[in-house]
């Protein structure tokens, strides 16, 4: 979603202030129809929000998306966490059963 | 907000013990489930561009309940593809983060790392990209990353 250079940009761009798409064209590489584009996936996706101020839409970023994101990240963390716990002792029991066999094997 | 994760362990063990549990079936079924769920691989394909197909079912009794609970399959499907395969050294792979609710899909680039140290250990890097992107990556080495510190401080 954000890997992509031009919404990135946008998201850039956004982060001081609400714009105006013809703002954003100005000061991007890319046609109108394109930025358009990348604003409506944004949208969609909950990372920027439009209102219309007479004839103008404005777009703004929307924290709650951004936060998501970092609560996600959160969560992957502490899932990772776990997992290198199970990772820690499955090695330990690994070693074990072969100290095991090994003293069998010489009894 | 930081986009990347690092994990660091030590492990009293040899590369290839850490390696095998990365890369083996019974290695990763013996570890790779959260606590409640059991991990069933059905297939590994370990080279660049290859992937592992795994199942993960909920054993314990409060994850079934809150598999039901929640509408889902006790089984749910996953998989990975590897992006780079160093034996002994580094496995790279990709996963698609699909699970989080309202954002589409994106991937997860995962890189685990390992170097065996002078006192018989080996030291495990894991390092997870959650907007694996060169771009992104680039941006953030030129200071991307407190540009959204300050959209943080902005927006809260």
């Amino acid at each position: 979603m954000l890997s992509d250079p031009n919404r990135l940009q946008i998201v850039e761009l956004l982060l001081g202030d609400e714009h105006a798409v013809n703002d954003l064209v100005a000061r991007m590489a890319i046609h109108q129809s394109g930025v358009s584009r990348h604003l409506r996936i944004l949208e969609e996706a909950g990372f920027v929000r439009m209102r219309a101020a007479g004839s103008k839409r404005l777009y703004s970023l929307r924290a709650d998306r951004f936060r998501e994101l970092d609560e996600w990240l959160d969560r992957y963390r502490e899932l990772w966490n776990a997992r290198l716990d199970s990772f820690g002792e499955a090695l330990e029991q690994k070693q074990r059963r072969r100290a095991q066999k090994r003293r069998r094997s010489t009894q | 907000m930081t986009k990347q994760l690092t994990f660091e362990r030590s492990y009293r063990a040899s590369l290839k013990d850490v390696w095998d549990l990365w890369t083996t079936k019974s290695g990763i079924e013996s570890w790779w489930g959260p606590g409640g769920f059991a991990v069933t691989v059905r297939k590994l394909d370990l080279r660049p561009g290859g992937e592992l197909l795994y199942a993960m079912t909920a054993v314990g009794p409060e994850q079934v309940a809150f598999m039901r609970d929640a509408g889902m399959p006790v089984t749910t499907e996953a998989r990975v593809t590897y992006t780079e395969v160093v034996p002994l050294q580094r496995l790279g792979y990709v996963h698609v983060a699909d699970f989080i609710p309202g954002v589409a899909p994106y991937d997860v680039a995962h890189l685990v790392e390992l170097h065996s140290s002078a006192r018989g250990e080996v030291r495990m890097v894991l390092t997870i990209d959650a907007m694996h992107d060169d771009e992104w990556t680039e941006r953030a080495a030129a200071g991307w990353e407190s540009e959204l510190g300050k959209l943080d401080a902005l927006l809260s």
